[in-house]
């Protein structure tokens, strides 16, 4: 076959396959490492919020559907987005507003701002962590010690109930320390929902009764239904006192036929009120987490009947109009969440909890990059200066990106969340990496009595040796803390392991071509 | 220019380059060795003082003590002094600092600090701004009391834990003898097995771990000393740089025992190079070898000074985060030259007179 080709490609094959094995690993490694990563070009904003019961989620919106445009308008960013709707909202009257999808186009009739919250497409498949993109993070621990099983049972309910509030990228972890001790954590990206802490925080112990005895219970064994849109669940009226507004809610449940036998059994046994003859002498009373909500008058015609057909009502207030409003919407959707998903059988406290905003986090990004150049120039410029080669400086510049190349690829790879630790990790990992390869230098460089097979032998037992001591100690930070550092430890590991398996190994080859020219 | 041609050149070199101090450097190491102790007596002295007045090792800012942070920013600026002055009057116990742009200097947030709970230094910050503090002009963190103090505790563990492991590869590689290879490595795992199938808690397992090493030491001293000189250079490199951090009037941050972590890797390093050069190779004069290590490693510790002082300026403005991480490594790399230089070089170079 190479007969055929003139001299000059010959020439250059037989270069490419003069560049040896190892070079060649490290050139496929920084090939998949770019797969990996694969910037994105989309231009648009993702729903990442979007409640269950608004008319845009009736309307067939979704989260994670990517907005292109408004009314015509192109939607290119976040910016575009909330520029948009700030100049359309608030109206007085139901203005006609279309949502222009990838792939569909819905039309919604609203005076208010759409319960939507959207974010920047991501540019490529490297996941920010939330101290770089916004977001919200806690970390829930109960109040007694939670076996595997019970730690299990709360991230089912935990994340039944975030799936109540349309809330799309969720991560809910069970997380463990050095010492033993199991938290659960939840992380929101983008968006924050106000009502976040009550959410998780709650035990969520719903409790219907009459006098002392229980009638039932939130969660799916007693409760079967809960209307949660439409005529069946709906704020009906709202009053004005002299602290300020109160609205009234009611939504309708299903009870399992047992549940409802022992609302016949109870009521059974009440007498008709004396002085209101129109309903039953004792009340229904509604607890969450041990505390009344709300008192119903029971009808004298369910007396001893089987019902499972049920009304739930509450209240909630504010110094405005717009504000009960508001609260009560709150109140109904907390009370129809645990209704819907049952209580725990602890008490859950939030012991950290931050919201970090996606403002920030873009400057953040961006100073971070230009600080990691700058370190890797001026790094390449004291190479120069103590070896005083130029392709020699280049080989070491070109080895510390092609690692960070490298580490960002698994990281994307594994789906990795790049926070704050991760990227002091990669910091370290191209620290000690230069390090190496200054070892790498040195030893090809010097004791030229020995063969230069025997020379990198030697740099690479000094790699080795120091690869292993940093292994090792990165280990136990995998585990402290409850894993919010893990990060770092992540990674550092993946940095140094690419390092003496791919990059040192082509490094050492391309200074050896580098030394004999 | 043919290999031997560039050999005799380099080799003439190497013995002109260093003459002088390896000369000077051959008649007082010893003497050197003063240097480090005193320091290290100094620093450990000053830490045990700072630990009597403060009853911890160093100062804890509310990620590790627990309590709330707000950043603030947005369109328009704060006047800080404004902001402080109000704030004092509803609440006793807060720190605020300015985060500003690199180059125009201009606001970019404010940081507000308090050991009280997040709603109600929100509250009060509301009030004195006159607008609400939302996702879109704020990030709040807020971490409870007893939560912090676990975090400390287990990062604490993590540095002890990751120092004995350092020390435990340490010795295997540079053990003389292969009875100190195999019992570190034996020893080592049976309590890293036992901690992590939770029989035994990390007390007990960091405990097991430091009796292996002192096992090591007493009873095969002889072929301990160069592992033990990488494991003191490392340590005295830590407490150094605590001494400092303290005596700075740092305010440290789990990122800040972060910075302590990476300098267990960073400062073992430059004493892994140094040992192998001195210990494995016998090609030529023990000076010799030490000069030309002594060369690979100023320029391994100078290109990683110049790296993480490069990126701390970028960065000091910014993240308070990045800034405390790279000051601490600044430190530490600076103290880790004298120590690989002086403590590690001398002892490892008096054991190899001794044995010959």
């Amino acid at each position: 076959m190479l007969q055929y080709l003139n001299g000059s490609w010959r020439k250059k094959i037989k270069m490419v396959a003069k560049l040896g094995f190892k070079i060649w690993l490290m050139l496929i490694a920084i090939v998949l490492a770019l797969l990996m990563i694969s910037p994105s070009f989309e231009k648009g904003a993702q729903i990442s919020y979007l409640p269950q019961n608004s008319t845009a989620y009736e309307q067939g919106l979704r989260t994670g559907d990517i907005i292109t445009s408004i009314d015509g308008e192109p939607i290119l960013e976040l910016q575009d987005y909330s520029n948009i709707l700030s100049s359309r909202f608030p109206t007085e009257e139901n203005i006609k507003l279309i949502i222009t999808t990838e792939n569909n186009e819905f039309i919604l009739f609203t005076n208010q701002t759409p319960e939507i919250i959207v974010q920047d497409l991501p540019s490529s498949k490297i996941q920010m962590g939330l101290d770089l993109k916004g977001g919200a993070r806690a970390l829930v621990e109960a109040d007694k010690p939670l076996n595997a099983q019970e730690l299990a049972d709360l991230i089912a309910v935990t994340s039944s109930r975030l799936n109540v509030y349309g809330l799309s990228d969720i991560v809910i972890r069970p997380v463990s320390d050095l010492s033993g001790n199991n938290y659960m954590l939840v992380e929101i990206a983008g968006s924050t929902p106000k009502e976040l802490e009550n959410l998780i925080a709650k035990q969520g112990k719903f409790e219907a009764k009459i006098g002392n005895k229980t009638v039932f219970e939130g969660g799916n064994k007693d409760v079967t239904y809960v209307a949660r849109s439409g005529q069946q669940s709906s704020i009906y009226s709202c009053n004005t006192y002299t602290e300020g507004e109160v609205c009234s809610f009611r939504f309708a449940i299903s009870l399992s036929e047992e549940a409802a036998e022992r609302h016949a059994s109870i009521t059974d046994q009440l007498d008709v009120n004396t002085t209101n003859p129109e309903y039953l002498s004792e009340k229904l009373n509604l607890y969450l987490d041990d505390k009344l909500i709300d008192s119903l008058f029971i009808g004298k015609d369910l007396k001893g009947r089987t019902t499972t057909q049920i009304s739930i009502s509450g209240s909630g207030r504010g110094p405005t109009r717009n504000e009960a409003i508001e609260d009560t919407k709150k109140e109904m959707k907390e009370l129809q969440t645990v209704l819907i998903t049952g209580s725990l059988p602890f008490k859950l406290k939030v012991v950290k909890l931050d919201t970090i905003s996606p403002l920030l986090g873009e400057k953040f990004t961006k100073s971070i990059l230009i600080a990691g150049l700058a370190a890797i120039a001026a790094v390449a410029l004291i190479v120069f200066l103590r070896y005083r080669k130029l392709n020699l400086s280049l080989a070491v510049l070109l080895t510390a990106f092609s690692e960070v190349l490298i580490i960002l690829g698994i990281a994307a790879l594994i789906k990795w969340n790049l926070d704050l630790p991760s990227i002091a990790g990669i910091i370290a990992t191209i620290g000690t990496g230069v390090d190496q390869q200054i070892v790498v230098l040195d030893e090809t460089r010097s004791g030229k009595q020995y063969s230069m097979k025997e020379r990198i032998k030697r740099a690479l037992f000094i790699i080795f040796g120091a690869y292993f001591t940093t292994l090792f100690s990165m280990l136990p930070l995998y585990w402290a803390g409850a894993g919010l550092l893990k990060g770092f430890a992540v990674t550092t590991i993946i940095g140094i392991s690419a390092g003496v398996f791919i990059t040192r190994p082509a490094f050492a080859e391309i200074v050896k071509r580098i030394i004999k020219d | 220019m043919s290999e031997t041609e560039q050999q005799t050149k380099e080799s003439k070199l190497g013995v002109k380059e260093g003459a002088k101090p390896i000369a000077w450097y051959d008649k007082n190491y010893k003497k050197l060795l003063i240097l480090p102790l005193v320091l290290l007596i100094l620093s450990i002295a000053y830490i045990g003082i700072f630990y009597s007045q403060n009853g911890d090792f160093i100062r804890k800012d509310v990620s590790l003590t627990g309590g709330t942070t707000i950043t603030i920013f947005g369109e328009n600026t704060i006047d800080i002094e404004n902001l402080r002055n109000s704030l004092s009057n509803e609440i006793t116990d807060f720190s605020i600092r300015e985060l500003s742009d690199l180059r125009s200097g201009k606001q970019e947030a404010i940081i507000v600090e308090s050991s009280i709970d997040s709603s109600i230094l929100k509250q009060a910050l509301e009030g004195i701004l006159e607008y609400e503090l939302t996702n879109e002009n704020s990030s709040i963190e807020f971490t409870g009391s007893s939560l912090s103090n676990d975090f400390y505790k287990q990062l604490l563990y993590a540095i002890l834990l990751s120092f004995s492991f350092m020390a435990l590869v340490v010795f295997f590689i540079f053990g003389g003898y292969w009875k100190v290879k195999a019992s570190s490595v034996i020893l080592t795992l049976i309590p890293v097995i036992l901690f992590s199938s939770g029989v035994i808690s990390i007390n007990i397992a960091i405990i097991a771990n430091i009796l292996v090493l002192l096992f090591n030491f007493i009873f095969y001293l002889k072929h301990s000393i160069p592992s033990v000189a990488v494991v003191t250079s490392a340590f005295a490199d830590i407490i150094m740089t605590l001494a400092l951090v303290d005596l700075l009037g740092i305010t440290v941050s789990s990122a800040g025992i972060i910075a302590f972590l990476m300098l267990i890797g960073y400062s073992v390093d430059t004493d892994i190079m140094l040992t192998s050069r001195l210990l494995k190779r016998k090609e030529s004069e023990i000076n010799t070898r030490l000069y030309n290590a002594f060369k690979t490693g100023m320029t391994m510790t100078l290109s990683s000074i110049v790296a993480v002082g490069v990126a701390l300026i970028f960065t000091y403005t910014f993240s308070e985060t990045l800034k405390q991480i790279f000051t601490i490594l600044l430190i530490g790399l600076g103290f880790d030259l004298f120590n690989t230089w002086i403590t590690n070089a001398s002892i490892l170079k008096w054991f190899l007179e001794k044995k010959d």
